[in-house]
């Protein structure tokens, strides 16, 4: 009943209510939005640190992290496989042997992470072969009598085995991407020559083009431009078992193309066959073995339960090995709910000032009701109802907004490219696919009520302390 | 005249609603600056460490150096230009580096290393690098040492955890060990008597000392008094080999650098890399280092400096975090944008209230004779009287917040704190000081409060008498 004739009050006034509740929308959905577009950064790290580099649980040698010494070897590889297939919930696993190694090409060297990885097993845990760039071969899918290795786009531009070059159809490409015919023009005294690193192409055209047509067009001239000749060739030198320098040539059977550009600089992966002959390991000798997981939110039990039962070896989940990570997505909902309350906070005010407007026009009614017996209680309520109805309704206007919204953008994604360079110096990607748990939700809503409550009380308070003689007879 | 009294005296007819719409413009105004503040004295601290431990504001570099760091892209070092550029009135000194590339090999270990020829004296002013010379070490054999003397036993089980860790600074070690202010003066002197460590830095002119990166130290089992061994290319595709003595550890805050960094005087390196006379850039230091002084001073120096040097500022050399901290400062500016949002359809509700609520009180004053254009002035003053109320309160209740945050910043604790410290920066977060933000909060408000102001014209220049009357 109270509840009722609550509701039929917000909407005397409709142009009053409305501008609340366009306020709180607004403020809602900007919030649940914003929050989202963040999360999403998060939940794409993440990902990426799961399904790309690390996996969901890692075995190690107790010393190999310390000092990933070739002979910090796991040593027996056949109990800890048979305990992680064991494990329920594990899917799948696999063994690696890393070495620490420099590549080199006749132009630079620099120092990699050297990943010997059975090519079939890892297909089933890591989403690398998804990542390799079109036209630059193959996941290890070449059959040839060659070493083989795959490397990520950093590295290959560190190496400048990726040159920019503006040829007719990287020029076609460029129109097709809808830049101006004006600006084809101006790169015309670029064209056919050869760019060995990103630096040099950038000041190549620097003079040529306006600032702002630069900060837009540049990231489609560099694509179009970017020109890889498949089966080029890298050297990688390294310690053997019995540290002795050894190294061989390598084929490059492909690039990929991740967001994190210390990963892309630092891991290369060659067949473990290979590595295995070149370092003299012997078969079944693994420095590191990696378990995959159905449920990422069972990592931490699933992890436990491995570490109980392989005493001597290094267990670690995810969460272990990127400890800043783990806590950045802990402490989502806690900056969430900080950032919801001051955008709730600053509605409130609205509210407080649109109900204070209510009771006191309303004066004589109210005393009205006082006076033929309406008791104190459900006045109070009836106000701090209509509050809420403010609240909420704006409240989930604003989230059916931001729902939509984010459904619309998480098609396409929010392209941030001016900051892809700081960005995926940290492992962020700068292309955004917003998203939001369900139960940031269930969040909101209680905050939004709880924001109607506390907005109603100082009119409430107002309203009951009316003495219902002198409330009749104001006009 | 007479209209601001009568605009300041309609304000108080009906306090509660000026107070609260105040109240509204006054918490948007206080949070917003509160928040930036914040948000701009982390950068200026972040920004100010980066500088300060290693670019400097202002290097000398050959001009192609920045693109293309190789040793063959190095300048000579040219003693009357140097001191011709340490005369300018705003330079201090001017600290030559040769930085180059090198295999480190000791025992059987070998690792990619950066070389750094420093002088000494002058990079410790940069870098205040002899500060971060490790001072303890919890070696196991200083554990067992301090398990048997009075000391908490949480301290003595994260002893464990941190085994082998060394440390630079006590506070580190406090934090890691979980040592709070209160017991730290009687367990540090414990545990200085156990985990000691010591060390001895570089001087000028000498040629077998280095001092290397404990990330380095540990990964090659080098300690102090240790040989290693430095093969490379030196200038001009010489080889360059030597072997050097481990004179000291480093820790250094960012790990990617102290994992692979080796120290030695810069003549040592010259001599190395056969590059006599040679740098590959030199850090300009500074008396005055704001916004302004730098931009001059690398103008007047930009005049005298010779081919094939040229200035680089801070902001080329650190490209990639100022396009990090232009991200995080764009993400900062949203949240306050739709702060603002939010109180702008407050402020603009009540007004909409208000012109309703005095409707009537609008005819009879234009039906008795009041012009419209000066009831619309008026009521835009109470607008401006009731925004200017609110910007002063939120700036004066700012105040104490941030000049407070600006002496006794923000100090993160736990595993927030080792986040930061492991990505090399220092776990605080300061305030900045007023400065033009506090302006541009104002110039939002007055934006909002000019839309509300033409809306409420156009509603009193509209205004019909009959049915205002009738209201």
């Amino acid at each position: 009943m109270i509840i009722e004739i609550a509701w039929k009050n917000v909407w005397r006034n409709k142009t009053r209510s409305l501008v609340v509740i366009t306020a709180m929308a607004i403020g809602v959905f900007a919030g649940v939005f914003t929050m989202a577009a963040i999360n999403s950064s998060v939940v794409q790290r993440i990902d990426s640190a799961v399904n790309e580099e690390l996996s969901h649980i890692q075995v190690n040698n107790k010393d190999f992290r310390s000092s990933s010494d070739i002979q910090n070897i796991i040593s027996d590889p056949s109990s800890v496989f048979s305990v992680c297939e064991k494990t329920s919930g594990v899917v799948a696993t696999t063994g690696r042997i890393i070495v620490r190694g420099i590549a080199s090409t006749s132009a630079k060297s620099t120092g990699v992470e050297i990943n010997g990885i059975d090519v079939e097993k890892e297909k089933k845990i890591f989403k690398l072969s998804d990542k390799l760039i079109q036209g630059t071969g193959s996941y290890f899918g070449s059959d040839t009598k060659f070493n083989t290795v795959f490397i990520g786009e950093k590295l290959a531009k560190e190496l400048n085995i990726i040159r920019y070059i503006l040829t007719p159809e990287a020029i076609s490409k460029i129109e097709a991407e809808g830049v101006p015919s004006a600006v084809i023009t101006n790169l015309e005294p670029l064209s056919g020559q050869r760019f060995i690193s990103d630096k040099k192409f950038s000041k190549a055209f620097e003079n040529l083009l306006t600032k702002a047509d630069r900060q837009k067009y540049s990231m489609i001239i560099k694509e179009a431009a970017w020109s890889y000749r498949p089966g080029s060739k890298i050297i990688l030198s390294f310690l053997d078992i019995d540290s002795n320098q050894t190294g061989a040539a390598f084929r490059v059977c492909g690039i990929f193309r991740t967001n994190n550009d210390m990963f892309e600089g630092m891991s290369v992966f060659v067949p473990v066959n290979e590595l295995r002959t070149l370092t003299g390991m012997g078969e079944n000798r693994f420095h590191r073995i990696i378990a995959k997981i159905e449920d990422n939110d069972l990592t931490d039990k699933i992890t436990s339960e491995i570490r109980t039962a392989l005493p001597g070896l290094e267990v670690l989940s995810w969460k272990e090995i990127q400890p800043d990570l783990a806590m950045m997505a802990d402490m989502m909902q806690q900056i969430y709910a900080i950032f919801m309350v001051i955008i709730l906070a600053a509605l409130a005010f609205g509210i407080v000032n649109t109900m204070l407007m209510a009771v006191l026009e309303r004066t004589r009614e109210l005393g009205m009701l006082a006076a033929i017996g309406m008791n104190r209680k459900k006045i109070f309520s009836m106000i701090m109802f209509e509050s809420i109805f403010l609240s909420i309704v704006g409240g989930i206007a604003g989230m059916a907004v931001a729902e939509a919204v984010i459904a619309v953008t998480a098609k396409n994604g929010i392209n941030l490219m001016k900051y892809s360079e700081g960005m995926e110096a940290f492992g962020y990607s700068a292309h955004l696919y917003p998203t939001i748990e369900p139960q940031f939700f269930i969040t909101t809503t209680i905050l939004i009520v709880i924001t109607g409550i506390i907005s109603s009380i100082y009119p409430a308070r107002k309203a009951l302390k009316l003495n219902p003689v002198e409330a009749i007879r104001t006009e | 005249m007479k209209d601001f009294q009568l605009a300041w005296r309609n304000l108080w007819r009906n306090k509660r609603r000026t107070l609260i719409t105040a109240a509204s413009v006054f918490f948007a105004v206080f949070f917003a600056l509160v928040m930036r503040s914040f948000q701009l004295g982390a950068y200026d601290r972040l920004f100010k460490n980066v500088i300060e431990s290693y670019t400097g504001y202002l290097q000398f570099q050959n001009r192609d150096y920045l693109d293309d760091p190789v040793l063959d892209n190095s300048f000579e070092v040219d003693k009357n230009f140097f001191d011709l550029a340490a005369g300018d009135p705003n330079v201090k000194s001017v600290v030559p580096r040769l930085e180059s590339f090198a295999l480190c090999a000791a025992g059987s270990k070998t690792q990619g290393v950066i070389v750094m020829g420093i002088d000494p004296p002058g990079e410790d002013e940069v870098s205040g690098i002899k500060q971060r010379l490790v001072r303890y070490r919890l070696t196991p054999k200083a554990i067992n040492g301090l398990k048997n003397e009075p000391i908490p036993d949480r301290t003595k089980r994260l002893m464990d955890v941190f085994k082998n860790e060394s440390y630079a600074s006590e506070g580190r070690l406090m934090l890691d060990l979980g040592i709070s202010e209160e017991d730290s003066s009687a367990i540090l002197p414990i545990i200085r008597q156990h985990a000691s460590f010591t060390n001895g830095y570089l001087t000028s002119g000498d040629k077998t000392y280095v001092v290397i990166g404990n990330g380095l130290s540990v990964y090659l089992k080098a300690g102090v008094g240790d040989t290693i061994v430095l093969m490379g290319q030196g200038y001009h595709g010489t080889t360059a080999a030597d072997k050097y003595i481990v004179s000291g550890i480093v820790k250094l805050p960012a790990p990617d650098i102290d994992n692979i960094i080796v120290y030695m005087p810069i003549d040592a390196a010259r001599e190395l890399y056969a590059a006599p006379g040679m740098a590959t850039s030199a850090v300009i230091r500074l008396k005055n280092n704001s916004d302004e002084a730098i931009l001059q001073t690398a103008e007047r120096l930009n005049k005298i400096v010779p081919e094939p040097m040229a200035i680089k500022t801070w902001q080329e050399m650190n490209a990639l975090l100022v396009n990090q901290m232009d991200a995080d400062n764009k993400s900062g500016m949203i949240m306050i944008g739709i702060l603002y949002l939010v109180i702008a359809f407050g402020v603009f509700g009540t007004i909409l209230m208000m012109m309703a609520e005095r409707r009537r009180e609008f005819g009879m004053l234009v039906s008795v004779g009041m012009q419209k254009w000066k009831l619309a002035k008026i009521v835009s003053l109470e607008m401006l009287f009731i925004g200017f109320l609110g910007v002063c309160a939120g700036i004066i209740a700012s105040l104490p917040v941030v000049f407070y945050g600006n002496f006794h910043p923000l100090r993160f604790t736990g595993e927030m704190a080792r986040m930061y410290e492991d990505y090399g920066f220092e776990p605080v977060m300061p305030t900045m000081l007023p400065d033009t933000f506090y302006l541009w909060q104002s110039v939002v408000v007055f934006i909002i409060l000019s839309v509300a102001i033409v809306f409420s014209i156009r509603k009193i220049l509209k205004i019909n008498v009959i049915t205002a009357l009738r209201a």
